[in-house]
């Protein structure tokens, strides 16, 4: 015991003091940030485009009330979505102003040209003329704006006062609200943001130091201080402490990371409500629950995988050999990560379920079926169940692995010898 | 007493071999050589007494007791291999090793001091081990085995790579820890060396035992059947079927084994006869190189 301690203090110094783990410390928030102020800037700046549309309406009566509808629709930051540049009705010589607004799509002067049929009021569809296929992004705004105006002109037409028309048609925006044990929140995308953000960190995490276990490993076997190590501790006490010394630095660094980022968010918060003090319906809940089981299963999933890299560390003697070697492991992280869309949709299928038990799997996806809709308490604890059992009996295999592989070098061993290797006493 | 008592130890890898059938005792406060050619099993015979590796069959005794995860405390080995990290400072690596071993930190630290002082790198305590010459570092590494006065000590090729002052300083500090009491086992196919410092001996091939038991009655066993001459003139005389087996020269010496039951003044006189002159005429028994080498191959044959 007291060696396994000896080992883990040894191994979190040696990856502490390092310039490598200062860089990522520092380097990992800023790209984060990075990512998220680009693709802020990406939102507020594309949507910013402003369709410029001419009207043809061909049945003579609808063209303004709807180019009044679609001038009133706005964009998410406040400017109109649309600008319509003409509105021709009921044309003489329809071919030729036909030919003309072609032109002028074709040109690019303008985006597209809203064709209202003669038989628009009794259910004939409207056309959207355009160059660019690309608009589909817009396709829902201006169907609302149409079958507005378009109800707005049945219901004139039975006769009800235009005063009360008005009341009658209105936009509604339905509100999200989230109903969880702890009562009803309103949702602004919080719970996928807590569950997208969750999930990636698991996934970077495993990645991430799994492989510095890899490589720590391998350090010591090229290095060659391996021989003296395995003299004075036997090799699955060696193991355990480089393991937690790495879980160690691992937990160290998120410490880091969350004290600043929510220093940071509340600064940012309280500059916010200093401009706007209205600001105050954004909560941002993070359930303890989940952050117990975010916990739980990094650590179980960590374990499970770092013991897999641990052994492939031992058994190969080359940076090289050991990029090959640890692929498959890498592949089932990342296929587990894959999965992320499919669980995201339908937490509650039952190949969501199943994706979610599976030991190389559940610390990432039923962590993200925990963020999004918390499953049944049977399938966390079977899930815990099965990756427990399943990292007992990695740790165990890859102990035997590196056991016997810290003292061969050379050629990188096949699958059947590694297999052999379990055999040995 | 006994420090190692190895009793019908066999280990195998896969198909391999690689010490079959070994048994092997050596004296509390012996030096004791373990030799071999390379692949005989040396390195798997060592390891199996630090508990690196765990025999097929058979077991193995360490002062009387068998081996346990403890017993890893009792041995200090210097592998064949050397190796410690790089980007550690070499106080931090001792201390480490030390610790690991069951020294207390703050006891594994004065140690460290006291031992690189009196090794001559008390100025390199805190500089990373990668800044070190090899020289330097093969001393650190010597350090790490001993510096938890360790009753056993194992010594896999101690000298490779050292300068002669530094291998002196070494073979030095090997017979000291031998005159307060330490059991060293010594492996190498450095002859000359086994020769000058092991009392014991024990060779090995293809995982077998050939020979073992104290250097000088070996060497007794196989009588004085070797001449050590030293001659001005034709060497040539020595061409003598019947009486002389096989000549070895170095330089100025030359050893000439005799044939069984060959009288060696029937060749002092031939060599007279020849006109050589004789400076040096000596009845001896084998080296011990011949000994290995003539072993080793009647084991092939």
């Amino acid at each position: 015991m007291r060696k396994i301690w000896l080992v883990l203090k040894r191994e979190y110094r040696a990856h502490v003091m390092t310039k490598s783990f200062v860089i990522t410390t520092i380097a990992v928030p800023l790209v984060i940030v990075g990512m998220i102020v680009f693709q802020a800037f990406l939102n507020t700046s594309k949507p910013a485009h402003v369709e410029r549309i001419a009207i043809l309406d061909l049945s003579g009566n609808l063209g303004p009330s709807v180019a009044d509808a679609l001038t009133q629709k706005k964009l998410a930051n406040g400017r109109p979505a649309f600008d319509v540049e003409e509105v021709v009705e009921k044309p003489a010589d329809e071919q030729r102003v036909r030919q003309r607004l072609d032109e002028r799509v074709r040109t690019k002067e303008i985006d597209g040209i809203l064709l209202i049929p003669a038989g628009a009021l009794s259910g004939k569809n409207p056309e959207f003329l355009v160059n660019n296929p690309g608009v589909f992004e817009v396709m829902d705004t201006l169907n609302q704006a149409v079958s507005q105006s378009l109800i707005t002109e049945r219901l004139r037409n039975q006769g009800i006062p235009a005063k009360a028309l008005k009341s009658i048609v209105r936009d509604v925006d339905t509100q999200l609200v989230r109903v969880t044990a702890e009562g009803e929140t309103e949702e602004k995308g919080q719970t996928f943001g807590v569950a997208i953000g969750m999930t990636v960190i698991l996934y970077a995490a495993l990645l991430m130091y799994g492989v510095a276990t890899m490589r720590s490993v391998l350090e010591e076997k090229t290095g060659r201080v391996m021989e003296i190590l395995v003299s004075s501790v036997k090799p699955i006490y060696f193991m355990a402490g480089k393991i937690l010394g790495v879980a160690a630095v691992a937990l160290t660094q998120f410490m880091i990371w969350v004290i600043a980022a929510s220093l940071l968010a509340g600064y940012g918060i309280a500059m916010a409500r200093s401009f706007n003090p209205s600001l105050t319906g954004i909560t941002l809940h993070i359930p303890t629950s989940l952050l117990v089981y975010a916990v739980i299963y990094f650590e179980a999933g960590y374990l499970l995988f770092a013991s897999l890299y641990a052994a492939v560390g031992a058994m190969v003697s080359s940076e090289q050999d050991a990029q090959q070697a640890q692929m498959p492991i890498t592949l089932v992280v990342v296929a587990g990560f894959m999965m992320f869309g499919t669980v995201m949709r339908d937490p509650n299928s039952s190949l969501s379920i199943a994706l979610s038990l599976f030991p190389f799997f559940s610390p990432i996806l039923m962590i993200l079926r925990i963020a999004l809709q918390t499953p049944p308490f049977w399938q966390i604890a079977l899930s815990l169940g099965l990756l427990a059992g399943t990292t007992v009996a990695v740790v165990y295999g890859a102990a035997k692995i590196y056991r016997v592989g810290v003292l061969m070098y050379g050629k990188r061993p096949s699958l059947v010898e590694v297999l052999r290797w379990l055999r040995y006493s | 007493m006994e420090a190692v008592r190895v009793e019908n130890v066999t280990k195998r890898y896969g198909q391999v071999t690689a010490v079959s059938g070994l048994d092997l005792v050596v004296r509390k406060g012996s030096l004791f050589g373990l030799l071999g050619p390379n692949g005989a099993g040396k390195t798997t015979t060592l390891r199996m007494l630090l508990r690196m590796l765990v025999p097929d069959e058979g077991n193995i005794q360490l002062f009387g007791e068998p081996l346990t995860d403890n017993s890893q405390n009792l041995t200090g080995y210097l592998p064949e291999e050397r190796g410690l990290y790089p980007r550690m400072k070499v106080r931090d690596n001792l201390v480490f090793l030390a610790s690991l071993k069951g020294i207390s930190e703050a006891e594994a630290r004065i140690r460290a001091h006291s031992w690189l002082e009196r090794l001559e790198l008390g100025k390199w305590a805190d500089h990373k081990v990668i800044d070190l010459s090899k020289g330097m570092q093969q001393k650190v590494q010597f350090i790490a085995a001993i510096i938890h006065n360790p009753p056993l000590l194992i010594l896999d090729e101690p000298f490779a790579g050292l300068d002669p002052v530094n291998a002196t300083i070494v073979k030095d500090l090997m017979l000291g820890f031998k005159d307060q009491g330490t059991t060293v086992i010594l492996s190498t196919h450095r002859m000359e060396q086994v020769e000058m410092m092991c009392e014991s001996i024990c060779l090995i091939h293809a995982g077998r035992k050939v020979l073992d038991g104290e250097l000088k009655a070996i060497k007794k066993s196989y009588g004085k059947n070797t001449l050590r001459m030293e001659f001005e003139g034709d060497g040539n005389f020595l061409d003598l079927p019947g009486l002389i087996e096989k000549v070895n020269h170095y330089g100025e010496v030359v050893e000439a084994k005799l044939c069984p039951g060959a009288d060696p003044q029937e060749i002092l006189k031939l060599a007279i006869q020849r006109g050589v002159r004789v400076n040096r005429f000596e009845l001896v028994e084998p080296p011990l190189n011949d000994i290995f080498i003539e072993r080793v191959s009647q084991d092939h044959a």
